[in-house]
């Protein structure tokens, strides 16, 4: 059984996965929240398997919170769900730490398996081209962009800390800031 | 310009009336029957051809010439305090608002001087500028040019100003209220759009049916539309700049984004909104495309116009354009709708060799300018 909290402040949308997922065996959603402030009582009250997080959160940024709750000693998965769900999302979402990313009009099986193939420990990404790489590295602070490679192919915080003597609030820091800098705007950011 | 040519007309119509009121009528003047009948002519004539020609009205030839011709009246009327001075004030409404500020002031300062030369040629009688009355119009002769180009240049910069704003606020807040909308687009309609579309595709993992995969389908295309859509609200509008300018704009905003190399070449003069609106979202569709899908590194925009049509290429190094792109595919259906809205036509052809796409747009213009 996979314990799913979904993070979606669009009643119609949290509606349609609550039914899709109710009918679904061996998964459950154990709690949906609308906001970032609802958000950490609940994972300490549900211990959900998988976050269902939606990329524009109000008063708040999916992958800043996608980072925070990937910093707790033993972090649910994280499935980043949104509706601009390509390439250029999927650089900041592999730095933010998630473990997946779906597109919203994505079908229900292919929803379900990305949240059973998160819950394995695997990652469900797009294939991100050369070129979204590069042009997202030169989105950065010439100090930040080592840090970008490392992070897409996988090697953990701990690591990168060694390889380029960071000390831990340091590199926290620096990907706080490349999460920002890469930050996409989309008509739900009420700017 | 409307209403400077109308204040032109309007006093030099009473300049002339008051300048043969003068001649005719006034015992010191003394009956110049001839020199009235010249002003009235000159008066009109001037009047008629000025008030008519829109190109004139900008020639500084024209300024000039007619600044002369009632120059050459104070001349024949035979001393400075001439029934023409009025006149005089009115050649210099249209330079004063039609040229640059300081360009105005310069001009008055020319007119100011060239009345003290004429002064100066019918005879200034210096004795009798000696009393305090005589010298106090003299002066007042000399200043009044300037003052009045000062006013005229000084308003017409700050009505001019008041337009430029006027344009923007109402841009701002159109571009704001389309923000609005896309927002609540976006909040609303392609959540619930989303959510359907899980719901049925969950219905449809379980229970074979056509009739529930044409509507899936249905909706992931309503998806898509919508997503075109927001794009274009968040767009921002185009009018005042050419396509030229806003397609070169386009291509560093996506330049920032990606590697790729975009060169924009040719202008386009004026067109009317429409055809400005559906030939750049065109334009750039294909550059989102050949970026996007087709992963391009270099692309060249040209564009061409002549007198009845508007020639655009947008031409990419990518991998192509798949040989069944995706039935529907909202992207390529929405450039075709968009050039025949405007009676054009659009082809997609296969570069040479195996790699690169050319989609060309061809539309034909309005002759007069603007439907």
């Amino acid at each position: 059984m996979i314990r799913i909290l979904s993070v979606d402040d669009h009643p119609a949308l949290q509606a349609g996965l609550q039914t899709v997922l109710s009918d679904e065996p061996g998964l459950v959603l154990v709690g949906t929240v609308a906001d970032a402030f609802e958000l950490w009582p609940m994972i300490d009250r549900t211990r959900p398997d998988v976050v269902l997080l939606d990329y524009h959160i109000p008063r708040s940024d999916g992958l800043v919170l996608c980072h925070r709750i990937k910093q707790a000693l033993q972090p649910p998965k994280v499935l980043v769900y949104s509706a601009y769900a390509d390439s250029s999302l999927a650089v900041p979402a592999l730095i933010a730490g998630a473990d997946g990313l779906v597109h919203k009009s994505a079908p229900a099986n292919e929803l379900f398996n990305a949240i059973r193939t998160v819950a394995d420990g695997e990652k469900v990404f797009p294939d991100i081209p050369l070129q979204v790489r590069s042009a997202a590295s030169q989105q950065l602070d010439p100090q930040d962009r080592p840090v970008v490679p490392m992070l897409l192919d996988g090697a953990t915080e701990h690591e990168i800390c060694e390889a380029l003597g960071l000390e831990a609030p340091e590199l926290t820091a620096r990907i706080q800031r490349i999460i920002g800098r890469l930050h996409m705007y989309v008509p739900g950011n009420r700017a | 310009m409307q209403r400077w040519v109308a204040l032109f007309a309007t006093t030099r119509a009473i300049a002339t009336a008051t300048a043969i009121a003068l001649l005719v009528g006034h015992r010191v003047t003394g009956h110049d029957w001839l020199l009235g009948g010249i002003a009235i002519t000159y008066g009109v004539v001037s009047l008629a051809v000025i008030a008519r020609s829109p190109r004139l009205q900008s020639l500084p030839v024209v300024w000039i010439a007619d600044g002369a011709a009632v120059l050459a009246l104070v001349l024949a009327a035979g001393q400075w305090r001439s029934p023409f001075y009025l006149l005089l004030l009115t050649t210099l409404v249209l330079p004063a608002t039609t040229l640059p500020f300081r360009r105005a002031l310069a001009y008055g300062a020319a007119t100011t001087t060239a009345y003290f030369a004429v002064a100066l040629a019918t005879g200034i009688d210096w004795s009798t500028i000696e009393t305090t009355a005589r010298l106090e119009s003299f002066a007042t002769h000399l200043m009044v040019p300037l003052i009045v180009v000062l006013a005229l240049a000084y308003s017409g910069q700050l009505l001019e100003r008041l337009e430029r704003e006027r344009e923007r606020s109402e841009q701002l807040a159109v571009e704001a209220e389309r923000r609005r909308i896309a927002w609540e687009l976006h909040d609303s309609a392609k959540q619930r759009i989303h959510a359907a579309h899980l719901i049925l595709s969950a219905v449809a993992g379980q229970r074979e049916d056509a009739r529930l995969e044409q509507a899936i389908g249905e909706l992931r295309f309503a998806g898509e539309d919508m997503e075109s859509s927001l794009t274009e609200l968040l767009t921002p509008l185009l009018e005042g700049r050419g396509l030229g300018d806003a397609l070169r704009a386009r291509a560093r905003e996506l330049s920032a984004a990606t590697t790729a190399h975009i060169d924009v070449r040719g202008e386009s003069a004026a067109l009317p909104p429409f055809i400005l609106a559906h030939a750049y979202r065109i334009a750039s569709e294909a550059l989102t495309n050949a970026i996007r899908h087709a992963e391009a590194e270099r692309i060249l925009v040209r564009l061409a116009q002549d007198p009845d049509r508007l020639e655009i290429a947008v031409e990419d190094d990518g991998r192509g354009v798949p040989a069944d792109p995706r039935p529907g595919s909202s992207g390529l259906r929405s450039m075709r709708d968009r050039a025949e809205a405007l009676g054009g036509r659009l082809a997609i052809t296969a570069g040479a060799g195996e790699r690169g796409t050319t989609v060309s747009l061809s539309v034909p213009l309005p002759s007069n300018g603007g439907p």
